[in-house]
Formats: structure tokens, C-alpha cells, sequence
């Protein structure tokens, strides 16, 4: 009596070596365009889930990072194709008890700082080690005093860091480039701040020297009144410039803002324990960026690296302590203790730029100060305080 | 460790009866049963290409039914709230990959948005159809 219409259900002829062999993945929705376009163009995209064994896994894509939740369902799923014998029948080429579900995550790149401890790059050891071309900018380097034997094998090249690090290629490299780190023979070694700004100096310097256009200066003959004058390496000028601005056929389009930025914050960064007044910061920084790029000087710039206060309410200065983002715990709770142990309460835009670094978006971050904080509105303006008396 | 995975749809494409390829994907379709399917066999490989049931899906392609032996199951076609991608371990690259530490390479081989589930008790049928 069975029409045509029934369609027999079977196990697949080699069912269990089958087994196994499929898994769900719930797709969120930007992620589902980008495979479905993949799927529906034949185009290639690659996607990998990277991690250690004691690690949370995530996928990354080119661009961003989702944590890995594998979810038990109480029901079963069977996975169903075509038999291979055709006509009105389907096997069941699989069970899942689980599914695998996605939520964007910010690229976890703490590990970076610890795999980079003792590797800095400093003018101590400027010229001595690059010996090589490098990868990074395609450029051939000649050969430049190789009087120190290369401690190859020892440090973490950009190679390894992709592996080791759970964040994906363009967060990587964006996160090099956050955090001052140069790749030198393959190697990443990140810069001091103040050999950084020395060569940030020399550069500028060039530049009013040379009546060299700021948005068009020439990136050879910059690097190599570098390389020849001032023993800087030409890969790394060449990769300091790529932070601060944007290379294009030769000519290099300075970032204003990033350079003055740079400046400023290694004025402030001498001030961690002993505040310095707002006013005589900015003085300072202007004299240091010179007269063509004062204009650009705003405290905006170094945003997530101070904390204000008013310690000296007679004379009404504000003053202004380094307090880095970059240097805090990437655990909320534990990012919440310091900060309420540096300040005990925060205005909403204040905190803001502290917690950017450790929430997707806003909507994530607004989460956090819900979880951490209470908020208090006063005079038109929320402020923050610590939501459990932590201990530390 | 890194798993890679790729997206590629299959070169050969063995499409399902067409009732059952438009309910979301040509080649794949997900049924969802509450509770597992129990087998008694002697040899795990014994169940390898026996019949499980008779399905049937009437012709708006809304209403599937299942027949298990004396059981008879009524579902319905629901639309996933995310989609859901099925992947597919690589397994031209297995033998390969025993042998050395590299992760098995996994393959989105479809994307689904909607699967039939099988929510309801079944119900007993006396006569076999």
C-alpha cells in the first residue's frame, strides 16, 4: 500500500564509522552571510577554531573571534541524505546529541604580553640583529652588522603567535600594531616607548628639516636618512610609519592625531604616582609636538590612559595620573576591583573607554556595568560605584 | 592547535526526494526526535542499512509523519531561530592526520534554516498501513 510518496528511512550501510563524523554549528547572523555567499559563489573561506587543550576554544574568521559553547539538547537530532541507491530512500548518517553555538568575543591576546616578556627592542640593540628580509614588508634589508649571533628558536614568531594566540589574522595584526610591537626576522619584539619616541622625534625632525610634506613624504628616503644618520633599521622604520599613518606608493601619510597622541602619552606616562595639573601637561605637549601639529593636541587622544581628579580643590586644577587600560586584568571582575580601588566612583563616559578593550560593543559593555556596578544618578549624571566590596 | 575548517559544498550532489529538499536544503535534511532511537542488535554493524520507519510528508510540506513499527509520530516543519551550519569531518584527510599532531580538518557542507521535529508522543497504530 505504500505510495510514492513514502520515503523508507534508513540506517547508512557503514553507520558507525559514520558516527561522529558530523557536528552542528548555530551560526550567528553575520557569520551566516559570510558562509552562505561562500557556499553560493564557490569561493573559498576559511574559517578555524584555535586553542590550546586547557583553553576555551573560538572560531575566528578573518576578522573576528567567537567563543566555542557546545549544548546539550535533550532530544536527538538525526542528520538525513539521500541513500546512495537513489529513489525514495534517505539515511541517517549521523546523531547529535549537541550543538555548537557561537557569541562574538574580543580577540584574547593577554597571552601575547605574557609570550612576550623580555623580548622588548630597544636602540641598545638597534641594527645589530636584522640580517634578514622580513615578511612583513616584502622588502629585501641588506645586510646590516650581524655582530650578535641569532638566539633563533628563542623568541615567538608571527608564525607561532597566530597559532598560539585566539584571536583572529586581522585582530592579530591590528593588536601588533596597538601594542608598538615590531616584527623583526620573523620574530615580534615589541618597542620601548622611548625608543619609539626618539625615532617618532627624529622623524619629525626630518620632515621640518627637509621641508618634506607631512602627508607625502617620501618613505625611502626617510628610512634611509634614518638607517645612515641615526643607525635606525630600515624594517623598522618602515613598520613604525605603517603604525603611524598610511604608506601608499612610496609616500607615507602621516596619522597627525596617532603621532601627537604617541607624544602625549609618553609625557603622561612619567606621571603614574605623582599627578601632574592638566594645564601644564598640555604646555608641555605642545612645546614637544612643535608649532605645525599643536592643533591636533586634545586630551581625547589619550583616552583610557588617564584618570582625572581634583585632589587640590582650592587653586581648581585638574590633575591627570597615567592609569593605562592596556595594564589592567582582562577578567571583568577583576578589572572592576582596580578600577574602584583607583577611583571609588566613575562618571558613565569615564569608565567607558577602560572597559572597550574587554566588550564586544556597547550593548556588552553596558551588561558589565550592570553586573559590576550600581549606578547613581546625580545631577543629570550617572556615576558608578562598586556593586560587592572586593577584597584584594 | 588550530582546526581548520573549510566551506565547500560536495562535488556530486545526491539530492534528497524533492518533498523532503524543500523543506530547507536540496541535499541534507535535520530530524529532531524526543528521546533517541534504541537499537538491539548483537553486532553494532548490524543495524548498518536496515530500515528505521517510513516517512511521509504530505504535499503543502508542513506536515511530515513518521511510522517506527506499531508507532506512528506527527511533526512539523519549524524555521530554526539561527541557522544552523552541518559540518562534515574531512575524511579524505583522516589517514594522514592520525599520525601526526594536526587537528582533523572539519567542512561546512550545508547551511540549514528550517528542520522537521518529531515533538509529540507517538501513538500506537494496530494495523500496519
Amino acid at each position: 500500500m505504500a505510495s510514492t510518496s513514502d520515503i523508507q528511512l534508513n540506517f547508512s550501510q557503514n553507520s558507525l564509522q559514520e558516527a561522529g563524523s558530523y557536528k552542528l554549528l548555530e551560526l550567528p547572523s553575520d557569520l551566516c552571510n559570510l558562509v552562505e555567499s561562500s557556499l553560493d559563489n564557490a569561493t573559498s573561506l576559511s574559517l578555524s577554531i584555535k586553542g590550546q587543550e586547557n583553553e576555551e576554544a573560538v572560531l575566528c574568521t578573518q576578522d573576528r573571534t567567537y567563543t566555542v559553547r557546545s549544548v546539550v539538547l535533550s532530544n536527538t537530532i538525526l542528520i538525513v541524505k539521500s541513500s546512495d541507491s537513489g529513489g525514495n530512500s534517505v539515511d541517517i548518517r549521523d546523531q547529535v546529541n549537541n550543538i555548537l553555538e557561537l557569541a562574538p568575543c574580543v580577540p584574547k591576546l593577554q597571552k601575547l604580553d605574557l609570550l612576550l616578556r623580555g623580548k622588548i627592542y630597544d636602540e641598545n640593540l638597534a641594527g645589530m640583529e636584522i640580517d634578514s628580509e622580513t615578511t612583513v614588508s616584502g622588502l629585501s634589508i641588506p645586510f646590516l652588522l650581524p655582530r650578535i649571533e641569532l638566539r633563533k628558536g628563542t623568541g615567538l614568531t608571527y608564525e607561532q603567535a597566530k597559532l598560539d594566540i585566539q584571536a583572529s589574522d586581522e585582530e592579530l595584526i591590528r593588536a601588533l600594531k596597538d601594542r608598538r610591537i615590531l616584527v623583526i626576522n620573523g620574530e615580534l619584539r615589541p618597542i620601548t616607548p622611548g625608543y619609539l619616541l626618539q625615532i617618532l622625534e627624529l622623524v619629525l625632525t626630518i620632515l621640518v628639516s627637509l621641508s618634506l610634506p607631512h602627508d607625502a613624504a617620501p618613505v625611502d628616503e626617510l628610512s634611509s636618512i634614518l638607517a645612515n644618520d641615526h643607525e635606525v633599521s630600515q624594517t623598522v622604520t618602515k613598520q613604525i610609519i605603517a603604525w603611524f599613518g598610511e604608506v601608499e606608493d612610496d609616500k607615507w601619510k602621516m596619522d597627525v592625531r596617532a603621532v601627537v597622541g604617541e607624544m602625549g602619552l609618553n609625557l603622561l606616562r612619567e606621571h603614574r604616582r605623582e599627578p601632574i595639573a592638566e594645564d601644564l601637561l598640555l604646555t608641555k605637549w605642545k612645546s614637544c609636538v612643535g608649532d605645525t601639529f599643536q592643533s591636533a593636541i586634545s586630551l581625547d587622544l589619550l583616552s583610557g590612559n588617564y584618570i582625572k581628579s581634583n585632589e587640590n580643590s582650592v587653586s581648581e586644577c585638574t590633575m591627570l595620573t597615567y592609569f593605562p587600560a592596556s595594564a589592567l586584568s582582562a577578567d571583568p571582575a577583576a578589572r572592576f576591583a582596580h578600577l574602584f580601588l583607583a577611583r571609588p566612583r566613575w562618571k558613565g563616559d569615564e569608565i567607558s573607554p577602560f572597559l572597550n578593550d574587554i566588550a564586544v560593543d556597547k550593548k556588552e559593555r553596558d551588561k558589565l556595568l550592570l553586573k559590576y556596578c550600581r549606578a547613581i544618578i546625580e545631577a543629570g549624571s550617572v556615576w558608578y560605584t562598586s556593586r560587592a566590596q572586593y577584597n584584594i | 592547535m588550530i582546526i581548520p575548517i573549510t566551506v565547500a559544498a560536495p562535488c556530486s550532489p545526491n539530492l534528497l526526494p524533492p518533498s523532503l529538499a524543500k523543506i530547507s536544503h536540496g541535499e541534507v535534511v535535520l530530524i529532531e526526535l524526543q528521546g533517541s532511537l534504541n537499537i538491539e542488535c548483537d553486532e553494532a554493524t548490524d543495524r548498518n542499512g536496515q530500515l528505521v520507519g517510513i516517512l511521509r510528508v504530505d504535499e503543502t510540506g508542513n506536515k511530515p509523519t513518521l511510522t517506527i513499527g506499531h508507532h506512528f509520530l506527527e511533526g512539523k516543519v519549524v524555521s530554526l531561530a539561527k541557522p544552523i551550519a552541518i559540518l562534515l569531518r574531512d575524511n579524505a584527510e583522516i589517514e594522514d592526520c592520525e599520525h601526526s599532531q594536526e587537528a582533523k580538518p572539519w567542512r561546512i557542507t550545508a547551511l540549514v534554516k528550517r528542520k522537521i521535529v518529531f515533538s509529540k508522543r507517538p501513538m500506537p497504530i494496530t494495523k500496519q498501513p
